[in-house]
């Protein structure tokens, strides 16, 4: 499991939550808050995979950012 | 540490092929950041974060893995120059803003053959009254470079602040 | 103040101005264009106020519009309505990509060639229709369909029919309508020739310079892609003046690509494109697009060397001129008619905005519409962004009012990007902003960092070193190569 931490003030909620849904199928995700945290914790069976969705997550909600955090 | 870098601003971790670099939000606006972030996600992944009140912090990390501490040094320092392109270009497009709108305006307009019909031209510059006061000069032209930037005094800035507002700037 | 020892710079004497040192000199322009290059104690009265104004620095200043007491207001909006006049007419420059296969291989393609089976990489004829179709919404009385490959000559079928069609329908919309196109001249025959010259097509091809060098970069299987080039370049020529057209004004052009190779090869290009009558040479460096990804550490090079080479070739071919020689360089045409004339000769890359979208678009073999020739290319490697919809289900409306249109005019701007902001050479100069997301990521650029922009900072910097110098035979070879004479035979007007 790799855990990606998105603060709030830099990234729109809806801006994380839409990347997870863009790659809810290539590997689980728990969403949670901490504090001002929106928190994404990836799961996959193959670690390159998990790896690999944990990071093009973070792209992807930064494009979402600047989009206005929609998909 | 990266050489050319203040440790407290830049971080390369060589292993993971990624530099931290940590910015004034102060000096440097989001929007600068994002945008000088942004242009990173094709070759590197992307993370910010805010490591304190008043700062943010910029992950890249190189897509294709550990790196070398040179490579690292340049996207440091591609990152560092981009910011503050990014950044001095809002400025700029604020300052210029009318100049850039009828110049897109007419561009787009000749290209669509429509006629301008609102929008400001350069004929209404042609007409435009210089003698007025700066009060109602929205491009800032009768005003010289002291009175545009000039600091202002504790008095002037205090008295500023207990006014209740400046010139409207409406646009010719 | 360092420039120029300025102590106590007036805020009340000079204009608005922008400065840029240059070999000891200062290049001081207005937002509109005018100029005066002052030694450095003149600028240093300029900049504090102190100029006499019995003296004639003072009637340069005045002249050039730098005095802000005498600022003429009319006289600079006409001076920027002179320079901006490009932006009232809609995209008169439409490219047909006919079909992306080519009979040669060059180093530094950009076309993104197929090879000669790829014959889906062909334009129909319908599709070749929709295009000029679409091309001829523009409100611009005055279109150009130029025909690009691969080799378009590889679909000569498609050409032919494109050309009859495209004259028609403009006659029936009332425009002027020019035909060019880019070939490496290979696959001519008598047969084609005769079609192009009876329906008036100016024809272009490549030089790479001396048959040794255009031969290495440009292979043509089982024979020599120079001597194929040059051998219809004399054909062509030749029936021009058979036709009765004046062998100065009408002839076959060449374009080159600076590759690394050319850059210790200055004057024999020159040479080879003096002899084979061509009378433009554009000294353009390579670009990012197509093939270069792959070959650059063969082909490419720092600018530094590229403007060292750009200096002594241009000396030469002015060395030339005063001999009697008629041939020009292009960049140093395009920014002269710019400094010394006012006026923009619309070379679409060098113009702020830039033309693409507004002034060039070009239609792919498949019938997919870019935002220009480098939007295409980008497009052929994989990246869309500046794909503006497909011929048949785009308008020309729809085109005009795409949102990548209007992002490419406003990125484009110099006005609106830093550096440009303080550059002397602002009035004069443009970048793409094609080539600024190719090469930097963002539509804007870091032009500091730009190879473009040390270019042309490059050139500039050495055309206002000649002017500054002011040798009178040189600044007549400038004011002839500022001289645009038309080709009307290749205009064919409606009615």
């Amino acid at each position: 499991m790799i855990e990606r931490r998105f603060h709030r003030d830099l990234y729109p909620t809806a801006a994380v939550d839409g990347a997870v849904k863009v790659f809810e199928r290539f590997a689980r995700f728990e969403v949670v808050d901490e504090g001002d945290y929106r928190v994404v914790r990836v799961s996959a069976k193959r670690p390159e995979r998990e790896r690999k969705v944990a990071l093009e997550l973070g792209n992807y909600a930064l494009g979402l950012t600047r989009q206005g955090g929609l998909s | 540490m990266l050489d050319g870098f203040p440790k407290d601003l830049a971080v390369g971790d060589l292993a993971e092929g990624s530099v931290t670099l940590t910015v004034d939000a102060a000096v440097y606006p989001l929007e600068a950041v994002y945008g000088a972030a942004y242009i990173f996600i094709d070759r590197c992944f992307v993370l910010l974060d805010r490591p304190k009140a008043g700062s943010v912090s910029v992950t890249l990390t190189d897509k294709k893995g550990a790196a070398d501490a040179d490579s690292l040094r340049r996207m440091a320092g591609e990152f560092a120059n981009e910011l503050l392109t990014q950044a001095w270009r809002q400025k700029i497009v604020e300052e210029n803003r009318v100049i850039l709108e009828t110049v897109t305006t007419q561009a787009l307009a000749g290209a669509a053959a429509r006629p301008v019909s609102s929008e400001p031209s350069l004929d209404d510059l042609a007409s435009f009254d210089f003698t007025e006061e700066s009060f109602d000069d929205p491009l800032g032209i009768a005003m010289s470079w002291e009175e545009k930037y000039k600091k202002k005094t504790p008095t002037e800035a205090a008295g500023e602040a207990s006014s209740e507002g400046g010139a409207s700037g409406a646009k010719p | 103040m360092m420039l120029a020892g300025i102590e106590k710079p007036s805020v009340t004497f000079p204009a608005f101005f922008r400065v840029r040192e240059v070999s000891g000199s200062f290049v001081v322009t207005n937002a509109q264009g005018d100029w005066v290059i002052l030694t450095a104690p003149e600028f240093r009265a300029f900049g504090e106020g102190t100029v006499d104004p019995s003296s004639t620095l003072w009637e340069r200043l005045k002249a050039a519009n730098l005095i802000r007491a005498e600022f003429d207001v009319p006289a600079a909006v006409a001076r920027l309505k002179k320079r901006m006049k490009f932006l009232e007419n809609g995209p008169n420059l439409h490219m047909l990509v006919v079909t992306l296969r080519c009979n040669e291989t060059c180093v530094y393609c950009h076309a993104s060639r197929a090879d000669m089976e790829a014959v889906q990489t062909d334009m129909s004829a319908e599709t070749a229709e929709r295009s000029i179709d679409l091309a001829l919404g523009s409100p611009s009385p005055f279109i150009t369909i130029e025909f690009q490959g691969g080799e378009p000559l590889v679909n000569f079928t498609v050409v032919k029919h494109a050309i009859e069609y495209g004259q028609r329908r403009a006659k029936e919309v009332g425009k002027s309508i020019e035909f060019t196109m880019v070939s490496n001249l290979a696959l001519m025959d008598e047969e084609k020739l005769a079609f192009l010259l009876d329906y008036k097509v100016q024809i272009c091809t490549s030089i790479d310079g001396p048959e040794h060098l255009h031969d290495k970069q440009r292979k043509l299987i089982g024979s020599s892609a120079f001597k194929a080039a040059v051998h219809w370049i004399k054909r062509i020529n030749q029936a021009y003046v058979e036709r009765g057209l004046d062998p100065s004004l009408y002839h076959v052009e060449a374009l080159l690509t600076t590759t690394r190779d050319a850059l210790s090869r200055g004057r024999e290009i020159v040479d080879t494109y003096n002899s084979l009558g061509c009378r433009a040479l554009h000294l353009r460096p390579i670009d990012p697009f197509g093939f270069v990804e792959k070959t650059a550490s063969r082909v490419e090079y720092p600018r530094e060397e590229y403007l060292k080479f750009y200096r002594d070739t241009t000396d030469y071919i002015i060395e030339l001129n005063k001999k009697g020689e008629q041939i020009l360089e292009r960049y140093a045409a395009i920014f002269l008619t710019k400094i010394l004339n006012g006026e923009d000769p619309n070379f679409l890359d060098i113009r702020s905005p830039s033309g693409a979208g507004i002034s060039a678009i070009a239609y792919n073999y498949d019938g997919l519409v870019f935002a220009g020739d480098e939007a295409r290319m980008l497009h052929e490697t994989g990246d869309d962004t500046f794909l503006l919809g497909r011929v048949g289900e785009l308008t020309y409306e729809q085109m005009m009012a795409h949102p990548t249109v209007r992002a490419l005019v406003l990125a484009s701007n110099v006005n609106g990007r830093p550096d440009c902001v303080n550059c002397a050479y602002n009035p004069y100069c443009g970048a793409d902003a094609v080539h600024t997301y190719k090469t930097q990521g963002s539509l804007s650029g870091r032009m500091r960092e730009s190879t473009v922009s040390a270019v042309h900072k490059g050139v500039m910097d050495y055309l206002f070193e000649k002017i500054r110098e002011g040798d009178p035979g040189t600044m007549e070879v400038f004011r002839r190569w500022t001289i645009n004479r038309s080709r009307d035979h290749f205009v064919q007007v409606p009615g």
